[in-house]
């Protein structure tokens, strides 16, 4: 009891140094490992962006100019031989104003010792497809995907609730997910009703095709409800085909990933056109190149609107990036996007510059 | 207690286990071939990195995470090497088994007697920095003669049916090592090379354990590449003190020695594979030592004598 509450009191007091001194924390935490105190990381992505279509206006979250685009906070630990707990503080500029916030992003706890079996509960990223359950430090590219960021808003489907992952016995890695929750996304499943549950699954599979090559194949969908208390759908496909030779991988591989998203929202139907739901889909295809140890360059060509929607015009966006990463804990990102708009005379041009930076804890890599 | 628990979980996990070869999954190649030879026809041993990887940067590919999930014991290096990709398979296999203080779990690095710990606190500004003591023991004939009994225990709880078989296997190839050991020494010492130049801190535990030096690293601190200003410094460090050898270990770019044996054409610049299975050729655990000693002997006669 006494040592719960030693704990207690370490983990408030190494959160308020973190916050406040990031430097004092990475001096304060051990990275053995052989500590009680949680370990504690930080990220933080500094930008500058130039865009035809973005605001000039500094109280737009997104905005041209220099800005601290994101800096997140992420306390893990072992909670007891049990359960693993993640807590993870998302900092960030607030909508309207030039002043910053802090949000939990993802608060959970989830099980060790379950055969099979990962049972999560909390606020996280739901398991809807391959990007949405990235953090913004991970993004491979410094944008989320179009369809992400149009169907689920800044902070994707990002929910409370509850998660079961179980791997299938197959001769492959199989992975089937299942998660409830309580809707609150800002833009997709807004229902302010504590009774209405909204549901993930995701079915995960990947292949190693020979000792340098991988194959993941995914398929997820949701359920849920808007926030008129209508019903409204998403579905999702992802396949990715990894590369990374077992002689000379530090220096060269070879990731191609494409996923596809769907969304069916009735609320937005109108009696006029005749469509009895309205629908967005749209699908992101990105190649990254790791030509050097410490060098990136990556593509991507995104379309959205494929249901022939006419209420929607469709837009295309080609990106193109180049990385550079002194270590495994900084690097600096130079991107440029052309977004085109079906019948709208202008392309929008964008160019960016962000700066990532890890501290603390060594990340363990998700692959 | 806690001792008495763990005596009949090996023992429930016998009976379970009575008939089926233990399923053993090392971190390494070099701890899977001494289990290999440690279990014989008792086990069935995986290596989740090659001996041509890096194994600071394995990823934590999901086909390891099925293959743990059916492992009966996982055998980890330790000493924060694995921190970044170990973690994660482990999670992701959904094995109780084998998490962290349970009898399937065996961390070597805990019971060695660890070099290079950094006094004080430790910064990322020195590099990646291993803070626990360098992780590299595998090198080191004599540390993996300790592991094998290790092993052997840890085989033997789990399967109390052939502990004696183990046992007696551990006993050989630790007789083996120290007899080797000696052999390799008496080698190394008539070769006259007393320096030599390495990329990273992968020798510490080979040289410490052979007689030899290190007096610059290619590497201008761990995990960070060479820069041309710090090849000029190694340079200057070859000449001065007449070292006749360099050692790249093999998953790393060779090519930026060129610029040094452009301008010391008498240095000895060699690319070695450093864990089993690095090269065709390197298949048992004594053929990657004598390999590295031969790689020594190369540069006999050349340098200072
Ligand atoms: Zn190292």
């Amino acid at each position: 009891m006494y040592l719960r509450l030693l704990r207690t009191s370490v983990f408030c007091v190494s959160l308020v140094g973190g916050v406040f001194s990031f430097g004092l924390a990475h001096a304060e935490v051990s990275i053995k490992g052989k500590s009680m105190n949680p370990d504690i990381s930080a990220n933080f992505l500094g930008l500058w962006q130039q865009g035809t279509g973005i605001s000039n206006t500094r109280t737009t979250t997104s905005h041209n100019g220099f800005s601290l685009q994101e800096a997140e906070l992420q306390l893990t630990s072992d909670v007891d031989p049990y359960f693993r707990a993640s807590v993870l503080f998302a900092i960030s500029q607030t909508a309207g104003s030039t002043e910053f916030g802090i949000e939990p992003e993802e608060v959970f706890v989830e099980t060790l010792s379950l055969p099979s079996f990962t049972v999560r509960a909390g606020k996280f990223k739901m398991a809807l497809g391959k990007h949405n359950m990235l953090h913004t430090h991970a993004f491979p590219f410094i944008d989320a995907p179009l369809i992400h960021e149009r169907l689920l808003g800044g902070e994707g489907l990002n929910e409370v609730g509850v998660s079961a992952a179980a791997l299938v016995p197959t001769p492959w890695y199989s992975e089937f997910t299942a998660q409830v929750f309580n809707p609150s996304n800002e833009t997709f499943y807004g229902s302010s009703s504590s009774s209405s549950l909204g549901t993930v699954f995701h079915w995960k599979n990947l292949w190693d095709l020979s000792d340098a090559l991988t194959l993941e194949v995914g398929l997820s969908g949701s359920h849920g409800k808007t926030a008129a208390d209508q019903s409204a759908h998403l579905w999702g496909s992802d396949i990715t085909l990894k590369w990374r030779p077992s002689e000379g991988g530090k220096y060269h591989a070879l990731i191609w990933t494409t996923e596809y998203l769907d969304g069916t929202h009735a609320e937005l139907a109108t009696t006029t056109s005749g469509d009895a739901q309205n629908r967005l889909n749209g699908i992101a295809t990105w190649i990254q190149w790791q030509f050097a140890e410490r060098w990136w360059l990556q593509g991507r060509y995104e379309h959205l609107g494929l249901s022939e929607n006419f209420a929607i015009p469709s837009e295309n966006r080609e990106s193109l990036l180049l990385g550079y990463f002194p270590s495994e804990f900084s690097g600096l990102r130079l991107q440029y996007d052309l977004l085109s708009t079906q019948n709208k005379l202008k392309d929008d041009h964008r160019i960016a510059l962000q700066a990532v930076f890890s501290i603390g804890a060594h990340p363990a890599h998700a692959y | 207690m806690k001792r008495n628990s763990l005596v009949l979980l090996a023992f429930f996990g016998c009976m379970s286990l009575a008939h089926a070869r233990l399923q053993v999954v090392a971190t390494l190649p070099d701890f899977a071939a001494l289990t290999t030879e440690i279990g014989g026809e008792w086990v069935d041993v995986k290596s989740i990195a090659k001996g041509t990887q890096d194994p600071h940067f394995i990823e934590a590919k999901p086909s390891f995470m099925r293959v743990v999930h059916d492992a009966d014991l996982v055998i980890a290096n330790g000493l924060e090497l694995e921190v970044g990709w170990l973690p994660s398979i482990l999670r992701g296999a959904r094995n109780p088994k084998v998490m962290e203080g349970n009898p399937g779990f065996l961390d070597l690095g805990a019971s060695i007697q660890a070099l290079d710990i950094p006094r004080g606190s430790v910064s990322r500004a020195d590099g990646d920095v291993h803070a626990s003591g360098n992780p590299h023991y595998n090198l080191d004939p004599i540390r993996m003669g300790d592991c094998a009994q290790r092993i052997a225990d840890r085989l033997g709880q789990l399967d109390a049916s052939h502990s004696q078989f183990y046992l007696d296997k551990a006993v050989a190839f630790r007789k083996r090592m120290i007899e080797k050991t000696k052999a390799w020494t008496a080698r190394i010492k008539a070769s006259g090379v007393h320096q030599v130049v390495t990329y990273h801190k992968s020798f510490t535990y080979f040289f410490n354990r052979f007689g030899i030096t290190s007096p610059a690293m290619l590497e201008p601190k761990p995990g960070i590449p060479p820069t041309s200003t710090h090849i000029l410094e190694v340079i200057r460090i070859l000449r001065d003190q007449k070292v006749p050898l360099i050692l790249v270990e093999n998953y790393f770019d060779p090519t930026v020695t060129e610029r040094i044996r452009q301008d010391l054409p008498s240095v000895r610049s060699k690319t070695v594979a450093i864990q089993v299975g690095g090269d065709p050729e390197i298949k048992t655990y004594d053929d990657l030592i004598e390999k590295l000693v031969q790689a020594v002997e190369s540069a006999s006669g050349r340098g200072r004598s």
